[in-house]
Order: C-alpha cells, then structure tokens, then sequence
C-alpha cells in the first residue's frame, strides 16, 4: 500500500531535485486543477511537493528593459488586480479575471495554470498573442521557451521531466500594443468555449484562439491579411475564414466544432474592435 | 385564528441558521461513532452486462479492509415506490454506467477506495439500449426478463418489450374538437436530463445495535420511504429499522427513494461495525438519479376567438434502467396535459421506458415542467397565429374556480386570471421594451403555471413539556428549504406562544407518526395541516385544564400571550395559569399527560366520466390546485446567442406566506433552478455514459447567471381547507420559468426554439436560419 507523501522545501533547487529523483510525483502550486484531479482519483502521486515556500517563485517585477516578470506562484487574482502589468500587458490581465472564479482566482497561479497546459484556459492564447516568454528551471538548469513553442498538445507542454515554471516573462515590445481578450462560455466561470487574445501595433496584428485547438491557434496569414487590409470589414472576414481553416475544434459539452467554427470570426471582429475601442487612452 | 404578535406572517429567520452558517450543522457526512469505518463504492462500466463473478481477494488482503458486498451477499428482494424492481446492489446483471456493483467497509476513506478499485467484477457485456428509440425496436435487448413477475401498483404493460408505462386519457370528443378549431399548431419538444445537484451528495451512517436493530442516518428527503425501501430489499422486519435524517443539504426529489442507504447497511452488517458511505459528486451524478428527459408531441386547436378547443398529447419519458418514480411522474406530466386552462377535448398518452441509462425519478415539478415547457411554448404559438396578445389569450382560457380538473377533481380555488394581470401589470406589458443595444436583441414572455399542494398522508403529535413549552413531532424533513422554521411558526401561532418556544423533534422513525417525504410542494400544506390539528387538539386540552383550575367555564377562559391562560369575565376576570400550571396537574394530578395528535390524509374525488383513463395510477391523494404567473425579459447576444435574464416578475398564489422571506427564498431558487433547465443544464449521455459528470462540465447557475433582482409578488388568499391558510410554493417557481424563458428567447428572435435547454449554440442556429 502506498501513501502520498508531503513535501514543501524552501528552496527551488530542492523542489526540483525531489521532482527529478520521482516520475510520480507531482508538483502543487495553487492546486485548483491537481487537488481536484486527486479528488477524482484521476492521479495518485507518491510525493507531493508544493512549491509555496519557495521565495524565488514569487512576486510580479517590472525590468529595466521593460519586459515584465511573473512569478510562477503569482496567483490569478493578483495579477488580474496588479499595476506592474500596464497596456498591452492588461491582455494577461483581464484573462486573469476571467479563470473560474474568485476563489479559485484566489489560489489558482499562474505556473500552475500555464503547465497543465489545458488549450481551453485563459492563458495559453494571450501568453502567445503577447510573444511571452516561459522561463523553466529543472535539473539542468534554466531555460526560456517561446510560449508560441511551450504548448505541444492536449495538457502537453516542452516541460521536460523534474521542470517545472518558475516566471513569466512578458517582454517590452508588445506593450506599446493595443490588446484585448475576449471570452465567450456557457457561463461565468466556465473554461472557453472559444477565446481571442489580440494584440494591436503599428508594426502587426497578433491573434491567438483558445479552446478551438489542441494549442493555441494562430494564423500567419490571417494576421497579414489584417495588417494588409487595415482591420477592415472585409479583412476582418477573410482573416476570420483563414483562422477557421487553421482550427481544430472538438465537439464537447461546451459546443459542437461546427458552433466554434461560427464563433471563431464573429469573436475575432468583437475583440478587434474592442483592442482598437483603448486606442482612446 | 391569527392573534396579534403571534408568528404567522414573519420572516423570522431559520431555527438552524446559526449553525448552518458557522459550519456547525451537522450533516450525515459529518457524523462520526466509535468504531465507525468508512464505505467505498465499484460503479459498473458497463451500459449492460451479466455479472459472471467477483475477485475480492486482493481487496480483501489490503491492510484496514474490514468487508467487501457485492451482489452475492444478497438474496433477489426488490424495493421501489410503484415497481419493484431494484435490488439493495446490482445483482446478476447491470443496467447502467455508473450503478454500485460492490462496496468496501475499512478504516479510512483512502484505504476503501483503494480496495474499491481492486475489487475485480467479472463480466459478460449484454447488447444495450441507451435511447427510447433503441429500447422499443423490435428484438431490441430486455432490461428486466421478470418484468411481467414484479410487484407493480398500477395496470403495467406487461410483454412490451422494455416499455414501463403507457397511459391514456381522453376528456370530450377530441375530433370534434379539433374540427371546431380555426387554429391549430403540433409542434414536438424535446427536453433535457437535468441533475439535481443538492449540495450534499449523498451520504448515509449505519450502525447496528446489539439486538439487531440498525439506525440509518442519512440524507434523505424521507425517512419512512427510507426505511420502506430498506425493509423490502434487505428483508429486514421495520422493528428492526430506524432512520433519522440529520440536517440535510438539498433533494429537490433525488433523495424521495432511497440513495446509498441499502448498501451502507449491508456494509455495516458483515463488518460488524458502523459504516459512513459518502458519495463523490461524480459518483453522485453517475449513480442516483435525473429529471427525465424525452419528447412530447402537442397539437392544439382554438377558434378564431381565442377559445381552446381541442388538445392531443404525445408523451415520452426515458425512465433509465430502474422504474424509481418514472411511471408516476409520466403520469403527473399528463396531469397537466391541459396546463392551467380549460381545455374541454383532450386525448393525450404517455409512455415511460426502460433504457440502459442512470435511472430518472422525482424532480422538483414531478414531470410538469417539462410539459409546461411544451404546453406554454404552444400557448404562444396559438396566440401568434391567432394574432391575439399572449396574456390575454391565457386570460380568456383561464380556469375557473368551480371548473374541474383533468381526471375530474373540482377546482376549489383559481388566481389565475388574478396571476397573469398582476404579472402583466408589474412587468409593463402593455409597454414596447426599449430598444436593443446595437447586436443585442430584446424580448419579453409570459408562462402561466398550475401545480398541486396536497399530496399523500402525514400525521404529527404536539405535546405540551412541563415548562410548558410544545414539543412537536413529525416525520417531515427539512431538506433546506425551511420547513422546521414554518412548522414551528404555524405551531408557535396555535398556542401564541413565541417560536423559540416550540421544540421540533429530530425526524426519527422510532418517534414520529408517518410523513410520506418533503416532497410535492406539501409539508407546509399538508404536515402544517397536521401539525395544527394536533394542536388545536393540545389547546383544547389545556383551556379545559386552565378552567377547571380557575374554578370557571371552558366559555370564561382564553388563550393569551405567552403561554397563559386568563378568565375573561365575570368575578374572577384576569384570573389566570400558566401552560407550566397546565402541565404539572396534568402530569401529576388529574388527566395525563397533554397530548394530541393528528392523521391527514389528502383526498380529491376524480370523475371517470369526466376523464376516462387506462394504465394510470391513483391521482386521488392529489389536489389543491395552485396558480402563478411569471414574465421574464431576455437579452440575447447577435454574435454569439447567449441569453441573458434582464428581469423576472414572478407572481405565485401561495395562500398565505407563512414566512414571507423563505416562501420568496423559494421562488428566487425556484426560478434559478429553472433558468438552469432552460438555459444550460443538460446531463449528455454518449452510449449510456455520462459525458459531463462534474460541476467543471455541468454547469448549473451561480449568482452571475441569475438576473440580479427576481421580483416576487405573492397573492396571499387564504387557502379554506388550511388551518393557517398556506399553499404549497415549493415546485410552482421553477414549473414556468423555461417557458417562460423560451418564449421572451422567441419573442426577440422571432422564432421558437423547441428543445430545452436553450443553448447559445440553438440560439444562434436559429437566429442565422431565419
């Protein structure tokens, strides 16, 4: 018979020496998504090691590069209230508002929520629409992923074995951006059915979908041909068309593929629209 | 009868508030024994097998694994309301995914569900039938070969295949009916599974005692059911049971038969030790129960002047794999084939049938929101056609006091008409709505409803205590819904005494007289009826004791404030005793103890000349027929047709509110819960397996879904044969509220979507098709 045993090590490099040493044990952040799963007796984890004493994991800090880094451990909550994050780094911010609900934006993190890598979340589409940045850490070190490189499938990530999250970094450039994410679900609190994470620039249109997708979908042409055509009407529809061809959606209790299909350019054009609606400020 | 300051007509606030907002209220699952183990349950994977055998040895071999039952350690005994037809845990076959085929007793949660999952069950896979349509094909696989042998209290089908029910009605000359009509719209409408989703799963404690007796504390909506039910399928004589329900986290009908009892029980007998048995919400949902869902096919006529004429009704419920409640609640569906109208044609016919799916039972509304659903859908359907204004169209068709029922009761009271205009003047009807926000639509829609009070047998037993305070016993639960608070006002207002001074006896089946369950909107009707006739009983008692005391007449004396009795008139006016004066020379003088109690029974003649009907069960313990109204206004989203609820006016006849804030409690949950069932909530079976078992999946209201103020305006016409004049209000809020929903979703759209719930996806679907 075995028991689940409890670890909660004040050092990174503890946690993720007792991670690497164990395939079966799993790390606990905020444990919205890994309590539950335990509940349903869909994982049964020798070990579990949070990772709440961990000093290095936490705290949201703005560089003097201008790029922003969050601590994996920052909550969802306090990133949705915080004020290092500002214009186009709100994108990541009003996603943040819209997990679940306050309780579990009370304890839910963000490096918790980006490593289970669910692609209907509220994370992976603007962590790609903003070009950010996974920091990594494991037992050989350090590492940053392109989120756009970070989400590999279905709750598959590039986190190697003993990896876990330990920032999020935003960087400066998108930040001069016009952003937006929109949300539509069956109701509050409820993962995507679909969402649209847009970012807005001089130099480009960015667009990533959630929940259409075993990752977050994007659409190079698609954003050319917005750039190309100005955000127009008509651009807006052939971009949407381009993003439905570059979907992948599921049919679930959430709504049929086809419905996501609907969805996806009637969305895209509200959260354009939206983006460009905060040129105002 | 109500005598100033005594509590009928307070909002007081819930006798266990306290406790239940502090966490202190204890539920089934929080109760601990000494010695007590902790239950686990194997759930079957498969839609239909034949149990070959089990291996419990490993189980058994894990270390604090106190027992293992599976369908070996019981003999072929069945339980159930109106088929027997289950058995205490699957035995010899399984009928559907998710139903306990075995169970383990050990020291911990942890340990009991790690045996569960190495209890190997053996099986034979069996052809199934998850839809109607798959179960009434020809050679199509049995779920139950003894149907024709079961105890069954109403004319069954027997050797149709797996069909469970099949009733028929007919009131008037249809055809001629029909040929009467200048209007006629048949449309079918679909309805959905919708999970009860109480907040306290299922949980159950048993123990038995050294002589054999076993006490079950669980969370039921009924612990004289509960006790039925365990007596019938474990074989034990009812001597030997006692049940008692602690606090009770919700039911809304899922908890009227019995849940995980049984299997709790059989836990507790071969461990030797008591058991806890605590559902997860996935096992909950996997294994207990649903609102059934199906179709119904309705066609109805009407003149050009607006009067119905004719209606016919096609009805079909998918029962699952077990009969539970479903050919009663087919039944009450037909009941209200005709909604609140009066409809002087009507030919309808019902079916309930067995699939391999989790079994369907009783849900707040017992079969009538789902035909209401399509009834009201087709009111507004008949009123476009016939160019008339849907309020007034429901006005004209009204029915009126004196009328008679469906199956021929007597209507003894109608609010109708009184419903539908005071919603129709507190909304502003007759007001076009403001205009839409640019990709918004707006629209507004009206659902008439009827439902019935009076249901079945109570009885309760008031005594007076020696300090002269009231004890009260009854067998009726309090499942959340407030019903101690309003049993003890009613009880507190017939002695005028304050409520803190009532005591209401815990729901134990060794004490109280027999309550058939908190169910049927009937407690505050029918167990309220109860409790005052015991207590009139008691009251006459004490006024007789007071007198003799005081050395006057029983004429000379009255009840007064406080738990006194004082002399009226004459020389020794003012004189007075006490209620504990009263209960000192009753206990040790003369008379015995003060004691009264009381038997209820409800009974409503029907007239079969009036309805003829075959393949029904007994309606006549059915009856008091309660009206309301509800308008509600929608804003549907152009993009993506999500419906939002901007506002909802609910006026319901409640008789007389006998506390205001929890008789609006229920409306407001009520109508919450029907906004779910119209809007999102459906269970979605795949092959029989439930695609959406959890709260991340299924998705029931939470305050954001539910339109910020619900108003609630209550017709308080004191109800005759109610000893403080209530009505039941517990089912009648949630009864309208889809049609009502659906038909605002129609009036914006302009045009009606059929199929509960009204999904976004449905929404857009039709808003792009027009």
């Amino acid at each position: 018979m075995t028991t689940t045993r409890f670890h909660a090590p004040e050092r990174l490099d503890e946690a993720i020496r007792l991670l690497a040493a164990d395939d079966e044990a799993r790390p606990l952040a905020g444990g919205q998504t890994l309590v539950a799963m335990l509940n349903a007796d869909l994982l049964s984890p020798s070990q579990i090691i949070s990772l709440h004493r961990i000093a290095a994991l936490k705290g949201i800090e703005k560089r003097s590069d201008g790029s922003v880094r969050i601590g994996a451990m920052t909550t969802h909550a306090g990133l949705a209230r915080s004020d290092v994050l500002r214009d186009g780094h709100r994108l990541l911010a009003q996603a943040a508002g819209r997990i679940g609900h306050e309780a579990i934006r009370n304890r839910g993190t963000i490096g918790g929520a980006v490593a289970h890598g669910d692609p209907s979340a509220d994370y992976p589409p603007a962590l790609v629409a903003l070009d950010a940045v996974i920091e990594a850490v494991g037992p050989k070190g350090k590492r940053e992923i392109p989120a756009s490189d970070f989400f590999q499938g279905f709750l598959t990530t590039a986190l190697g074995q003993g990896e876990i999250v330990a920032a999020i970094i935003l960087p400066p450039s998108l930040n001069q951006a016009r952003t937006h994410y929109e949300k539509f679900a069956r109701v509050e609190g409820d993962f995507a059915t679909v969402s649209v994470a847009v970012a807005l620039w001089r130099g480009g249109v960015r667009i990533a979908l959630g929940g259409v997708g075993p990752v977050p979908v994007r659409s190079a042409e698609a954003e050319a041909e917005l750039q190309a055509g100005q955000l127009s009407d008509a651009a807006i529809n052939d971009a949407g068309a381009l993003l439905v061809a570059a979907s992948d959606p599921l049919d679930d209790v959430r709504g049929s593929a086809d419905y996501r299909r609907r969805l996806i350019p009637r969305l895209v054009k509200r959260a354009i629209r939206a983006a460009q609606a905060k040129d105002a400020r | 009868m109500n005598a100033p300051g005594a509590p009928i007509g307070l909002s007081l606030p819930r006798r266990e508030a306290g406790e239940k907002a502090t966490g202190a209220a204890l539920y089934a699952g929080d109760m601990v024994m000494a010695g007590m183990l902790h239950g686990a349950i194997v759930q079957s994977p498969h839609a239909h097998a034949r149990i070959l055998g089990y291996d419990i040895t490993e189980a058994m071999a894990l270390p604090g694994v106190r027992a293992v039952v599976t369908g070996d350690d019981i003999e072929f005994r069945y339980m159930g309301l109106v088929v027997k037809d289950e058995t205490a845990i699957a035995k010899a076959k399984v009928r559907y995914i998710g139903e306990p085929v075995a169970a383990v007793a050990a020291i911990d949660v942890e340990t009991a569900r790690r045996a569960a999952q190495l209890i190997e069950v053996r099986y034979q896979p069996l052809p199934a039938v998850t839809t109607i349509e798959e179960a009434l094909r020809d050679g199509a696989p049995l779920l139950h070969e003894d149907f024709a042998k079961y105890t069954k209290i109403y004319d069954a089908p027997v050797g149709r295949g797996n069909l469970l029910a099949h009733s028929i009605a007919t009131q008037g000359d249809p055809a001629k009916g029909f040929a009467m009509a200048d209007a006629v719209v048949e449309e079918t409408y679909a309805i959905a599974a919708q999970y009860h989703a109480y907040m306290e799963p299922c949980a159950a404690l048993a123990a038995f005692d050294p002589s054999g007796k076993v006490t079950v504390w669980s969370s039921t909506q009924s612990i004289f059911r509960t006790q039925a039910n365990l007596h019938e399928c474990l074989g034990l004589p009812m001597t030997k049971i006692r049940c008692i329900a602690p606090r009770v986290g919700g039911g809304f009908g899922g908890k009227s038969e019995a849940t995980i009892e049984p299997i709790a029980v059989l836990l507790a007998k071969k461990a030797r030790a008591p058991v806890r048995l605590v559902l997860s919400r996935n096992q909950d949902m996997t294994a207990m129960r649903s609102r059934h869902p199906g179709w119904i096919r309705l066609k109805t006529g009407a003149t050009r002047e607006g009067r119905l004429v004719a209606r016919e009704c096609e009805l079909w419920f998918d029962g699952g794999a077990y009969a539970d409640d479903s050919p009663a609640v087919m039944n009450f569906a037909l009941y209200f084939v005709r909604g609140p109208y009066d409809i002087p044609n009507v030919h309808c016919e019902g079916h309930a049938v067995y699939t391999n799916r989790m079994r369907a039972g009783a849900f707040r509304g017992f079969g009538n929101p789902q035909m209401t659903f399509a009834s009201e859908s087709q009111m507004d359907a008949l009123a476009k056609k016939l160019g008339m204004d849907p309020i007034e169209f429901r006005i004209k068709n009204a029915l009126p006091k004196g009328a008679r029922w469906f199956g021929g009761q007597a209507v003894t009271e109608s609010t109708l008409v009184e419903a539908l205009e005071t919603a129709r003047d507190r909304a502003g009807w007759i007001k076009p709505l403001a205009p839409a926000p640019l990709g918004k639509r707006r629209g507004r829609g009206v659902a008439a409803m009827a439902h019935s009070s009076a249901f079945l047998s109570t009885g309760a037993i008031v005594r007076l205590q020696n300090d002269g305070t009231i004890a009260v016993q009854v067998g009726a639960v309090d499942i959340g819904q407030g019903s101690d608070t309003a049993l003890a006002q009613m009880a507190a207002s017939a002695f005028q005494l304050p409520v803190e001074q009532i005591n209401l006896a815990t729901p134990d089946t060794d004490s109280a007289p027999y309550n058939s369950g908190t169910n049927a909107s009937r407690v505050t009707f029918m167990v309220g009826k109860a409790v005052g006739e015991a207590a009139f009983k008691v009251r006459d008692q004490i006024i007789e004791h007071a007198a003799a005391m005081l050395g006057v007449t029983r004429d000379e004396v009255s009840l007064a404030p406080g738990g006194r009795v004082v002399v009226t008139g004459g020389s020794r006016r003012n004189a007075e005793v006490s209620f504990a004066d009263v209960a000192a020379r009753s206990i040790w003088a003369v008379g015995g103890p003060v004691t009264g109690s009381s038997a209820v029974m409800a009974s409503h003649a029907m007239d079969k000349s009036h309805t003829k009907m075959s393949g029904w069960l007994s309606f006549e313990a059915v009856g008091i027929y309660t009206f309301g109204a509800q308008v509600v206004e929608v804003e549907i989203d152009e993009v993506t047709g999500a419906v939002e609820i901007m506002r909802a006016v609910c006026v319901h006849d409640v008789g007389r509110a006998i506390n205001p804030g929890a008789t609006v409690g229920q409306i407001e949950g009520g109508f919450a819960q029907g906004l779910g069932y119209g809007l999102f909530e459906d269970m979605v079976f795949e092959d029989g397996r439930l695609a959406n078992p959890s709260f991340m999946d299924y998705k029931i209201p939470s305050a954001l879904e539910v339109p910020k103020k619900i108003e609630c305006v209550l017709i308080e016409k004191p109800e005759a044969s109610h000893p403080f004049g209530a009505r039941g209000i517990g089912e009648p809020p949630l009864v309208g509220a889809a049609a009502a929903i659906a038909n605002a979703v129609a009036n914006a759209i302009g045009k009606s979507i059929t199929r509960l719930p009204l999904t976004p996806e449905r929404v857009l679907r039709a808003m792009l098709e027009e």
